[in-house]
């Protein structure tokens, strides 16, 4: 692929406008055809496209804003971060290959890692040069991490590590997995436990793919028996790296691919036209029922518009955002599950006859809402939402 | 955005408003538009030269939110957009020194020679009704009422006859069209208010109320059903403040969104405030009725399940 890929970005300090244009311009210009979800030239893009074309994104200014120049960032601030993930929703482009090592990994790096650490991995992460998997989930301690069994046993300058994880997406491409260990037993709680970036190269370390419920092998089971680690693998000292986890997914949850709400409208676009170019479903669109069902979910999609934008705002004028990612968790979430049914609904009565671009439109939106019901679940589930909610936003008693 | 507003925050507005709103409460419609006046909330948004604040609808937004939160039985959101509309007259001085009351039909014409679903017609002086070309602004003298007390006995919506309409100004339908949108503005606070106080009320009893050797607020399903209440509340501010801000290219953004969402969330709300006080909720000592009637009310006259559809149309139509 042949991506202008060094462009002059402006500063957006001193003219934010030429820097939403640029960032615009440049995604409309350079996003291939291939990689639209809304064309009829769509195809599931390889790796090597996906990342060559996040690579891309990352030179021309639109990926690691907010991340430090030091580290390979733009030393952007979080309303620029805004500003280009809006241009990123408008279109409909793949979700990132990279969002463990982007959204994750990386924040958790800068706050715990060693300088040597942040050298290493950071620059990497930015420019699609390694890619990250999240090692957290077990099959006994899924919502619950007190419950958490792998182990980390210190031996001299290395460490042994013997434990399984499972929902680990993207395993099978990681060059690292973001491993979240205890050194002591499941009895010390949120006590001991120790983050590792290990090499998923590692002896060891076994992947065994699990099919998921839209058809893809996209996450997997990993096992580590007797996996050696060096001590400059370890992310922290023994709780400092969890900690440091949890005040990052608090602040992630709230800010990570914060070009949702955008992408849902270019969502409901795209299902929108498919309807129009095919008669039966464009009669459809005539019926007051959609129509209002429609209506309901703009009416969302705006607020979950404004949750996102809210938040940018407390963060931005130094509030810490705590628990109230929840909130904006729990709310696209469920937005887009009901969507995706709404969607799944329509797409079901394209047939054989029915217009190339609905056929298309059938094809993702099924999909679509088949993984949709990831979305309620990882991340923290609803309930596990609702709980923190009613826990530490409301304070609500659990006794008197 | 003038040096007034930079140095005013809207937030600082609340307090005082609810003071005044507190004071108003329980008095009858003259009374508590002298109160409400003489602490200046019908001008907020209105022009300075006739006794108004000049201020953005962002900061007419606290008083209604106050309102809401309080329960106030007056037509403050329609004196305040009367107000702000009749710029350009005495009649706006008269509604900020709350000298006349200004209510609005926000349904009917004056050609079809009927309008309804007006809020305390019967105690106002004038009565905006939709006409050919925009609206014009009744006496009240000159039509007469009917109370339509279907869902609200004690503060009921009225339909109005016009047979020899005096009219005593006119909107043309530009200014007509931004009233409305204000009113999405202005009524998605009141909402917000009226719903964020069932919310507080909900909570605070289930926290109290002991079943079982717990409090309610300890069983899972009830802390679950009061979290999303809290995440419906939090949706409907934040779309709110979003569609006072303007877009990024700085135009003013539509509030038809950010009210028809404070409509359907605070229907939700204030429903399920209601259960979680069980009985006593069902009875009308517990105001919380008071709030549910003012939605549906609200929500009514403007048509939402039309309003709804509407949007679902226009975004059709644009995609």
């Amino acid at each position: 692929m042949d991506f202008h890929s060094n462009p002059i970005i402006p500063d957006p300090a001193s003219a934010p406008d030429a820097y939403r244009s640029h960032a615009r311009a440049w995604l409309r210009e350079n996003l291939p055809s291939y990689m639209r979800a809304d064309s009829l030239d769509y195809r599931t893009p390889t790796l090597a496209e996906s990342s060559d074309w996040e690579a891309a994104m990352y030179r021309a200014g639109l990926a690691g804003m907010t991340w430090p120049e030091a580290y390979g960032g733009h030393g952007l601030t979080l309303r620029e971060h805004l500003a280009v993930n809006k241009e990123i929703g408008a279109l409909p482009m793949p979700e990132s290959v990279s969002s463990i090592g982007k959204e994750l990994a990386g924040p958790i790096i800068m706050t715990v890692g060693t300088e040597a650490q942040k050298q290493s991995f950071l620059p990497a992460i930015l420019q699609m040069r390694e890619y990250w998997c999240q090692g957290f989930s077990e099959p006994d301690a899924g919502s619950d991490l007190v419950r958490l069994r792998t182990r980390a046993v210190q031996e001299g300058e290395r460490w042994r590590i013997n434990g399984q994880k499972i929902w680990t997406s993207g395993a099978a491409k990681a060059h690292y997995c973001l491993l979240l260990t205890r050194t002591g037993t499941v009895a010390d709680k949120h006590r001991g436990l120790l983050m590792f970036a290990v090499p998923m190269n590692t002896p060891g370390i076994r992947v065994a793919p699990i099919r998921s419920i839209d058809n893809k092998e996209s996450f997997a089971e990993v096992f580590f028996d007797d996996v050696v680690v060096p001590d400059s693998a370890r992310l922290g000292a023994p709780d400092e790296g969890w900690s440091a986890a949890i005040r990052v997914l608090s602040i992630e949850r709230a800010t990570n691919r914060m070009y949702r709400a955008w992408r849902f409208e270019c969502e409901l676009r795209q299902l929108i036209q498919a309807c129009k170019s095919d008669t039966q479903l464009s009669r459809r669109l005539q019926e007051t029922y959609y129509q209002r069902r429609i209506g309901r979910l703009v009416c969302e999609i705006d607020a979950l518009k404004g949750l996102v934008e809210r938040s940018v705002e407390q963060l931005m004028s130094g509030e810490a955002i705590g628990a109230r990612g929840s909130l904006t968790k729990l709310f696209w979430s469920e937005c887009h599950q009901a969507f995706m049914a709404l969607a799944q609904e329509i797409v079901s009565q394209v047939g054989p006859a029915s217009s190339p671009l609905a056929q298309r439109a059938r094809k993702h939106f099924t999909t679509a809402y088949l993984f949709s019901h990831a979305e309620t679940i990882y991340a923290g589930t609803t309930e596990v939402q609702l709980d923190i909610i009613a826990q530490r936003i409301m304070q609500l008693p659990k006794d008197i | 955005m003038s040096h007034q507003q930079e140095s005013l925050h809207p937030e600082e507005f609340a307090e005082a408003a609810a003071a005044a709103v507190a004071d108003a409460l329980g008095r009858e419609p003259r009374q508590a538009a002298a109160v409400l006046a003489a602490s200046g909330l019908f001008g907020v948004c209105a022009q300075q030269e006739r006794g108004g604040l000049g201020l953005g609808l962002e900061f007419g937004v606290p008083v209604c939110e106050a309102a809401g939160k309080l329960q106030l039985h007056f037509p403050l959101v329609e004196q305040m957009l009367l107000a702000r509309a009749f710029g350009d007259s005495d009649i706006a001085d008269a509604l900020v020194a709350g000298e006349k009351i200004g209510v609005i039909a926000w349904q009917g014409s004056v050609q079809q020679k009927s309008a309804t679903h007006a809020a305390f017609a019967d105690a106002c002086d004038w009565i905006l009704v939709a006409d050919e070309d925009g609206a014009s602004l009744l006496q009240a003298q000159s039509v007469s009422v009917q109370a339509n007390d279907a869902i609200d006995p004690e503060y009921p919506l009225y339909d109005i006859a016009i047979e020899a309409p005096a009219v005593q100004a006119r909107l043309s339908a530009k200014a007509w069209a931004a009233l409305k949108n204000d009113a999405h503005v202005l009524y998605a606070g009141f909402i917000n208010g009226l719903s964020g106080k069932a919310l507080e009320q909900a909570a605070e009893y289930t926290a109290t109320r002991v079943q079982f050797g717990r409090p309610l607020s300890a069983k899972q399903v009830v802390r679950h059903t009061l979290a999303r209440m809290r995440l419906l509340h939090e949706a409907s501010t934040a779309a709110l403040q979003r569609a006072l801000r303007e877009n990024e290219y700085g135009s003013a953004r539509p509030a038809d969104t950010a009210f028809a969402g404070a409509v359907s969330n605070a229907v939700f709300i204030i429903e399920k405030a209601i259960h979680l006080h069980g009985g006593m909720g069902f009875t009308w000592e517990l105001p919380l009725h008071y709030s549910l009637r003012d939605v549906r009310k609200i929500e009514a006259a403007f048509n939402n399940g039309q309003q709804l559809e509407n949007l679902g149309a226009q975004f059709i139509a644009a995609a």
